[in-house]
């Protein structure tokens, strides 16, 4: 009997164990040639709970348009996501992919074509747990 | 809200299994209340159930029973994937048992708090290895799921939007991904203490369902249903009436 109750801990043990699936802390320096590109909008990165600082542009490179962060830093956490979003809910939203790096020039590419009227914002959100850390509204 | 031809159903079902259980309670044949703990990553399930197995062949050793079933679901950021079996198998005959899911069919709808309660019919099959182990498999027949309103996070490749959903109401075993609502099974052996109490412990295979607000998927038809597959460790204890 205590032998069996010390299996069903240790089953319970495994079984509670999360993985947290962080985002990378090295500094990265993405090379995207800010020179050689059209600057659309831009806007400050404000956390929201957590700390995230920085800017946020959008470019236009021949055609091809890219979120681009720098300076960024941000609070790391699981399951950080870049979102371009019509609002800080993502009642609507566009997925630029799984956070890079929590900090250094990182860009993203926007897949589609999106009305950047409509889809203002990008959003810093950890997708697994539904959580904003950090907006910029672009102007 | 239950359309009318599944509300017959269920009450025709629970008519039957009442008729049933009263046949097998005159005959004297065991009767088990069952509490049942389930464990799985970041969910788990509380299960309570009444149980009637009976003895079938000379020695008894073989069982088949039936109960009624109430499972609470309790997950935490899960999954749920596109339900119908047209869609993640193409086709809603018996031989989606077999067919691959057709992943370019199957989205996401991420939830980060669940709940869904079933009360389901149950049935049983068993077999008494000995006097004090007894080895079962239940699974979930018929029945319906209440639970509170969620927001979730339907995802459908690079595109997103949160859209609001309530557990599917009506349950119904079919065969593979034709099932509808949610269901509990479990395969698990009983070791008798005494006369009256016994413990348990297994596995238990949990389908949860959960119906959107709207047809938050459009690719290759409207859905709005969206299955959350959870295999979990579970133990329990039984009380013999």
């Amino acid at each position: 009997m205590k032998k069996l109750f010390f299996l069903f801990v240790i089953i319970l043990s495994v079984a509670c164990s999360e993985d947290e699936n962080n985002t990378p802390t090295a500094p990265i320096n993405d090379n995207f040639d800010t020179g050689q590109a059209t600057l659309l909008k831009q806007g400050t990165l404000m956390g929201v709970g957590h700390s995230v600082s920085g800017t946020a542009k959008i470019y236009d490179e021949n055609g091809k348009k890219a979120v681009v962060l720098d300076p960024f830093s941000s609070q790391n956490g699981p399951d950080l996501k870049i979102y371009l979003s019509k609002d800080e809910n993502a009642s609507q939203y566009i997925n630029l992919g799984a956070m890079k790096s929590t900090t250094g020039k990182q860009s993203y590419e926007i897949t589609g074509t999106p009305d950047l009227g409509e889809y203002k914002l990008v959003l810093v959100w950890c997708e697994q747990f539904s959580v904003l850390f950090g907006k910029a509204e672009l102007k | 809200m239950i359309r009318l031809p599944y509300l017959f159903l269920l009450v025709g079902a629970f008519c039957l299994s009442s008729t049933w259980v009263a046949a097998q309670i005159e005959a004297g044949n065991y009767k088990f209340i069952d509490a049942n703990l389930a464990i799985g990553d970041s969910e788990g399930s509380l299960a309570f159930s009444l149980n009637y197995d009976r003895g079938v062949g000379k020695r008894k050793k073989i069982i088949i029973g039936l109960a009624g079933r109430l499972t609470s679901y309790f997950g935490k950021n899960q999954y749920y994937v596109t339900a119908p079996a047209a869609l993640t198998s193409g086709s809603t005959g018996p031989g989606v048992l077999f067919k691959e899911n057709i992943e370019a069919n199957m989205d996401t709808f991420l939830i980060k708090t669940s709940q869904v309660n079933c009360f389901n019919l149950a049935l049983t099959l068993g077999y008494n290895l000995s006097e004090r182990i007894l080895l079962r498999f239940n699974i979930d027949v018929i029945g319906f799921s209440f639970g509170q309103s969620v927001n979730g996070n339907y995802i459908n490749g690079t595109e997103g939007a949160m859209e609001s959903a309530n557990p599917s109401v009506f349950n119904l075993l079919l065969i593979s991904d034709n099932d509808k609502g949610s269901l509990n099974s479990e395969f698990f052996v009983r070791y008798l203490l005494n006369d009256k109490w016994a413990i348990k412990g297994g596995i238990q295979f949990l389908f949860t369902e959960f119906t959107t607000d709207s047809d938050v998927q459009q690719f290759p038809e409207p859905n709005d249903r969206f299955r959350n597959k959870s295999l979990m460790f579970s133990a329990g204890v039984s009380y013999k009436l």
